[in-house]
């Protein structure tokens, strides 16, 4: 398995999606995950974890010998500096990224001089400007470290580690299964281009078998990416279970959360015109604002002009317990996201008794199949929503009840069963994979 | 040549903590005390004590005539009072010498006269109150937060009884004539405003520690020389207290500075006068025709200070929206509190200028942002408002 975040080293939900597939997955079949970092006090039972900061004298040596490219340069064409999770549709160029892009072959040149191992030393972000450099350092390194290893299926997660997987593909003839937790398309928009983009649409085409978390993403690499619906399989996250709580809040009124990073993406606006026009109606209402990102002043700034800001509050960044503590206060949940190829977070508001109003254009949507869904644009339906969970305990209670169905349909287990078959479904021969764990992984 | 009509203001507010999401029905306390109380120590030591001896000194030798004016908010004698008596035993020793006029103005340091009078009396009264308790004066001089002034405002202040306003002497509203006079609004009967000079100001007040500035080290024979040779009646310098030893720092020499002035005033022939004194020795000369607010704030010389983005527009609504509810329940801590948080610095923190203005903002705010200055004041204010309701 190729990973990029994995816990204690998270940036969103794709480390913790990662960890709790590989721990239903180690049931049925040898598993090692190779990662850019690893933090050696981290461990998972019985997988093997890979960090590209931790690797033993005999690895280092592997990626120093390491020649031959065979992906690297039909890919990288313009590797311009970019927020793989930020908002790139409004990401303007500078001339310095200009100048680098243009001279982007020299550069490819310039890191296979070097292993690139130290780009995964230390502790600064996987997401900074140097990226791409890290991109190709990892698919680079993590051809050398398959090469010495024994496995029969690739599987890759998200588009960092796709060119490793295409690489590893190419070189030891593996079957290469693709996981889409999340494409430039729901990041950047549907007019997004660049290295991203091509990186995954490159991918999905060598690719064996497709994984989106929903088929909501499915539809997305069927239709905007043009991968043949056969080789698409939508696999649902689990959640993995939280001590949920309730506790008292200090104000009178309910509480509506919006937990997220403040980007394009995740439809904060539309969750402040979703306030705005409950609080038309109800002002015994609060509306909490969990997260921080690049919209952040601008909606602070519009929120003030929607004249909401005594009831519509920001919290900034929170870390886990405050995020609970908040989550055990809270009435209604609304996740009015752009493109949610998942959207863990409305689980995990359920697993706190939170009904949850969210968009259609989300994984979750099919998950929570009794949460209240409008499209994300659409706030009056939205806020109709909100104002019938907020104002009848009856209503509210029941869609409680509903959800809790489906928390029992969501989890690793389910999802393990399911991915297996796909595994199975690319190799040459039956291993049982049901049952009997005989398949390692790169 | 014109008379020297010195005034300067001198205030704190009571700067908010950060306060969060969390504390809302929680915590009852806004303000951030240790960082109140460190800055007004702070500026006690390097602006109010010195500068208070100074002027004491300068007035008990009796060499010159020296006459000053001084508007200190309540909220600023509410701190010394609590934290610094010895300060305010200073400022008392200067108002004892007769030499120092002390002026009128909201006890809050607010903007609160166009959304209610009422307040605006209130805010008065309890400034007129502290006053007379601490320096047994009964002001008969009016100034606003930040010299904001208009007709409308004017024609009010007279019918509160006092004999004269101050306000910023705004070129669009001279139209070419002198600031240097006294002049008189359109809708007064009688009561005559004393403008700012704003250049002669801003000399000492903002100029005086720019090494860039061509006649940087301003010495007090120049700045005298510069006084004399103005037209008018009366250029009156009104500036910040806190510009002497805090703004302005005591290594650019502007404790020497004004030292040496009310000699070199003296040895020019120009006289130190109080606005009292400037009100009955000279003669209005015209109308000063002034519709819309303006302050001495800033480069644009209006409210945008406090009030130019949503933001502030906002803040400053909701807090004068809830004077019907916190007044209806007559409990003095509610109201104090709420009064406390219409004092302008909160609005002026908010600021999301550019250029100069934003940079003078941003160096007397205590927070990283305008963005949070709102965020704090409106989840405190959040709360006050579950306070006021819960006793409705």
């Amino acid at each position: 398995m190729l990973g990029w975040e994995f816990p204690p080293m998270i940036n969103g939900g794709l480390g913790i999606a990662c960890l709790g597939m590989a721990k239903a997955l180690r049931q049925h079949v040898d598993l090692t995950i190779i990662l850019p970092r690893t933090d050696p006090s981290f461990q998972v039972n019985e997988v093997d974890l890979v960090g590209l900061n931790h690797l033993e004298e005999r690895e280092v040596e592997a990626v120093k010998r390491f020649e031959g490219w065979d992906t690297v340069e039909k890919i990288i064409h313009v590797p311009v500096a970019l927020d793989p999770y930020g908002d790139a549709a409004s990401h303007q160029l500078s001339e310095e990224e200009i100048r680098r892009a243009e001279a982007g072959r020299s550069e490819v040149d310039c890191w296979m001089e070097s292993t690139g191992l130290n780009l995964f030393q230390g502790r600064g972000a996987l997401y900074d400007s140097d990226v791409n450099a890290r991109v190709v350092a990892f698919a680079r390194a993590a051809v050398a470290i398959a090469r010495e290893r024994d496995f029969d299926i690739i599987h890759a997660h998200d588009w960092m580690t796709f060119l490793a997987g295409m690489e590893i593909k190419r070189q030891l003839k593996k079957p290469l299964v693709l996981h889409i937790h999340s494409l430039s398309y729901d990041r950047a928009g549907e007019e997004a281009r660049g290295w991203v983009y091509d990186i995954e649409r490159q991918a999905m085409y060598e690719a064996d078998r497709v994984i989106p978390v929903s088929r909501y993403t499915g539809h997305i690499c069927r239709d905007h990416y043009g991968v043949p619906e056969e080789k698409i399989f939508a696999v649902h996250n689990g959640a993995e279970a939280v001590e949920a709580f309730r506790s008292k809040k200090p104000f009178p009124g309910k509480l509506v959360l919006f937990l997220g990073r403040l980007t394009g993406q995740k439809g904060p606006r539309f969750f402040l015109e979703i306030a705005a026009k409950v609080l038309e109606q109800t002002r015994d209402v609060r509306f909490v604002m969990a997260g921080t990102g690049d919209k952040l002043r601008e909606l602070i700034e519009y929120g003030a002009f929607r004249d909401v800001g005594d009831r519509l509050h920001f919290t900034g960044f929170l870390n886990r317990d405050e995020v609970n503590h908040l989550l055990s206060m809270t009435d209604v949940y609304c996740m009015p996201s752009v493109s949610e190829p998942f959207g863990l977070s409305a689980l995990e508001a359920a697993q706190f008794e939170i009904p949850a109003v969210i968009s259609r254009q989300s994984g979750a949507s099919e998950v929570l199949t009794e949460a209240r869904k409008a499209d994300y644009w659409d706030v009056d339906l939205m806020a109709k929503h909100i104002v019938e969970l907020i104002s009848d305990d009856q209503l509210h209670k029941e869609a409680v009840a509903a959800s809790r169905q489906d928390q029992e349909n969501c989890t690793w287990e389910r999802a393990a069963e399911r991915i297996l078959p796909v595994y199975q479904s690319c190799l040459p021969c039956d291993f049982g994979l049901a049952s009997s764990p005989s398949v390692a992984h790169a | 040549m014109p008379d020297f009509c010195l005034y300067f203001q001198a205030h704190q507010p009571n700067r908010l903590k950060p306060y969060s999401f969390f504390d809302i029905g929680k915590q009852p306390f806004y303000e951030d005390d240790l960082l109140n109380a460190h800055i007004l120590s702070k500026v006690s030591e390097r602006c109010y004590l010195p500068a208070n001896r100074l002027f004491l000194d300068l007035i008990e030798k009796e060499e010159v005539d020296v006459r000053l004016s001084f508007s200190l908010s309540g909220v600023l004698l509410e701190q010394l009072e609590c934290h610094r008596p010895d300060v305010l035993e200073s400022f008392q020793k200067l108002v004892a010498t007769g030499k120092v006029e002390l002026l009128c103005e909201t006890y809050y340091h607010s903007l609160c006269f166009r959304a209610s009078g009422e307040e605006f009396i209130r805010q008065v009264e309890l400034q007129q109150a502290i006053l007379k308790r601490l320096f047994g004066v009964e002001p008969s001089v009016f100034r606003h937060t930040e010299l904001i002034y208009f007709n409308e405002l004017a024609a009010f202040v007279e019918g509160l009884g006092f004999s004269g306003q101050l306000a910023e002497g705004v070129p669009a509203r001279l139209q070419g004539r002198s600031s240097n006079h006294l002049y008189r609004s359109p809708n007064v009967k009688n009561m005559p405003v004393i403008l700012r000079n704003n250049g002669l100001s801003d000399d000492v007040a903002f100029r005086f520690a720019d090494r860039g500035w061509a006649s940087y080290p301003l010495s007090a024979g120049n700045y005298a020389q510069w006084i004399a040779q103005a037209e008018g009646d009366v250029v009156g310098c009104f500036l910040d207290y806190e510009t002497i030893g805090e703004h302005i720092e005591a290594e650019h020499g502007i404790f020497q500075f004004w030292n040496k002035l009310p000699a070199a005033l003296a040895a020019q022939g120009v006289g130190m006068r109080t606005p009292s004194q400037v009100l009955t020795e000279h003669e209005v000369v015209g109308e000063y025709d002034c519709h819309e607010p303006t302050s001495w704030a800033d480069t644009t010389k209006d409210l945008s200070a406090w009030k130019s983005n949503p933001m502030q527009r906002e803040a400053v609504a909701k807090i004068r929206e809830m004077e019907g509810a916190v007044k209806s329940h007559r409990e003095e801590a509610l109201l104090h509190q709420w009064a406390k948080m219409q004092t302008s610095d909160h609005f002026y923190y908010m600021f999301t200028g550019t250029g100069g203005d934003e940079e003078v903002h941003q160096h007397f705010s205590p927070y990283t942002s305008a963005y949070d200055a709102y965020l704090y004041f409106m989840n405190a204010l959040s709360d006050l408002q579950l306070r006021a309701e819960e006793r409705e």
